[in-house]
């Protein structure tokens, strides 16, 4: 009964304030869609450089002539490492054919293999390469070198980092701004017809049936509103998206933005709590009378 | 209130509608709005209360709907002490006190009809009880053709009509009433006045407050006048001076 009380007071004030309504509206619409943007193309761009991070590796390159022993004992010494997560070992065969693939030009006149044996290792994070290839300082007997691509991995760690560090200010400024913006119009609304919340009180409402289907109505605005960003952002994606992604050169299958499902969830909620928190809190000055 | 309304011959038997005991009322920094005011309105009187603007009226009918808490004394209504009222026990006060004020306070957006059914809806009446007890005491106030009509398409005389409906519709057994006629013409104030007659024929008790002379002059109630916050005057068959 009183909640059907609630919703009909709440529907007849969003039709009555059509005009505040759909401001509110329009507010949650526009900062929950650039919210939403942003997060999907932050979250791409994490999962972009994640995935450059595992590119990450160190090379141990043996001396052509290195005794089976000689690999064998540095393949050992490196499954006590913490820092490793994985290890590969490429022979001088699989080296070669490797190379075969990649430049066949090159490789079409050599007579024998003049390529050495070698371990692919993946540490645990991209940061660790470092230590792993110190751990490697002298090299063993039978290593020939002990490469992990110094100044590129350190310029893709410092590029994540930046990258990370943006995305995250970023999210916190636009939400922060998002929620003040919508909390402002609701605010408004709500100052435009103070006279009628103090009619109210003198007719004897309590503070919770005043306050009943103003958070209704911040509700209605949110979810509206977020729906309609939603849609928006659904239809960027299906029509915008594939003509852009169509000329960037994707480093892995693996990059993906959070799912789309997850983000509208994201929004939703942060909608319906903004409207009726924001409608609730702003009520509370009104409501002392 | 205090359970069963009073009959409209039972003034003095039980306890009083309203008292006060040496309200003082200060509004920070420093202006006295009411200095140490004592007194005690029974039920079923109709009592008009009089004073030059800022004499303290509204402050004293604010206190009686606890609009505001006063700064010393005690204030009962109806047999509750306000001091002592929990605020979230404020909307049942006010649910058993009907108010009209000069500005009327209809929502605007309603029509006369869900004015008055919208004093019925904030304590939970069913629908059934709003249809039949609406029409009723619109048709009480003389506005059973209007009952469809906006505040914007009354006459004053008709919005102040419509309060009052308001106001009563719960029966209350006070009525408490800040210059209602203060925006009409001699005329419909009369109309108005008769109405508060009824009202308080029924046993409800009015406390009106007010400038118009002419009217406490002929109604020849009591008169409680208020100037600078203390009482001046309070007598049982007044006149405005």
């Amino acid at each position: 009964m009183r909640a059907k009380l609630f919703f009909s007071e709440a529907w007849r004030s969003v039709m009555a304030n059509l005009s505040t309504t759909v401001a509110a509206t329009m507010t949650v619409l526009i900062g929950m869609f650039l919210l939403g943007l942003f997060i999907a193309l932050g979250t791409w761009v994490l999962s972009w450089t994640g995935e450059v991070k595992k590119e990450v590796q160190v090379k141990i390159f043996f001396d052509t002539n290195a005794t089976q022993g000689q690999i064998n004992s540095v393949g050992s010494k490196l499954a006590t490492f913490p820092e490793v997560k994985s290890v590969k070992f490429v022979s001088a065969a699989d080296a070669l054919t490797k190379m075969q693939k990649q430049y066949p030009d090159l490789t079409s006149g050599l007579s024998g293999n003049p390529l050495p044996p070698s371990y692919e290792v993946q540490p645990k994070t991209a940061e660790q390469v470092v230590e792993l290839a110190a751990r490697f300082e002298p090299v063993p007997a039978g290593v020939e070198s002990v490469k992990y691509g110094k100044k590129t991995t350190e310029r893709i760690l410092q590029v994540a980092k930046i990258i990370g560090g943006v995305f995250l200010i970023g999210s916190i400024i636009l939400l922060t701004a998002s929620v003040i913006l919508i909390a402002n119009t609701i605010r408004l609304s709500i100052f435009s017809r103070r006279r009628e919340i103090e009619v109210m009180k003198l007719v004897g409402a309590s503070n919770w049936f005043v306050r009943g289907p103003f958070i209704l109505e911040g509700l209605i605005c949110g979810l509206a509103g977020s729906i309609i960003a939603v849609i928006l952002l659904l239809v960027a994606k299906e029509a915008a998206l594939p003509s852009i992604l169509g000329r960037i050169q994707s480093p892995g299958d693996d990059v993906s933005a959070l799912s789309f499902p997850l983000i509208a969830l994201i929004l939703v909620a942060v909608s319906l709590v903004v409207g009726a928190v924001g409608s609730g809190v702003t009520l509370r000055r009104f409501l002392q009378i | 209130m205090a359970g069963n309304g009073a009959a409209p011959d039972q003034r003095a038997a039980g306890a009083p509608m309203i008292v006060f005991e040496s309200v003082t009322k200060i509004y920070e920094p420093r202006v006295v709005a009411l200095r140490e005011v004592s007194l005690v309105i029974d039920k079923g009187e109709f009592v008009f209360l009089v004073g030059p603007s800022g004499s303290g009226k509204s402050t004293l009918t604010r206190l009686l709907l606890k609009e505001l808490d006063p700064t010393n004394g005690r204030i009962i209504v109806g047999g509750r002490e306000l001091n002592r009222l929990k605020r979230s026990k404020v909307p049942l006060l006010r649910r058993n006190i009907g108010c009209v004020f000069q500005d009327f306070k209809l929502l605007s957006d309603r029509t006369a009809f869900e004015n008055v059914a919208y004093a019925l809806k904030v304590q939970g009446e069913s629908r059934a009880a709003i249809r039949a007890k609406v029409p009723e005491v619109l048709g009480l106030v003389g506005l059973a053709h209007k009952t469809g009509s906006l505040p914007d398409e009354l006459s004053g005389g008709e919005q102040q009509r419509v309060s009052i409906a308001r106001a009563f519709v719960n029966h209350p057994p006070l009525l408490i009433c800040d210059e209602p006629t203060g925006n009409l013409d001699p005329d419909t104030s009369v109309g108005i006045m008769q109405l508060l007659y009824r009202i308080n024929r029924t046993g409800t008790t009015v406390v009106m407050a007010t400038h118009d002379r002419e009217m406490v002059d002929k109604m020849r109630r009591r008169v409680i006048a208020l100037e600078d916050g203390q009482i001046m005057r309070d007598e049982r068959r007044g006149g405005y001076e």
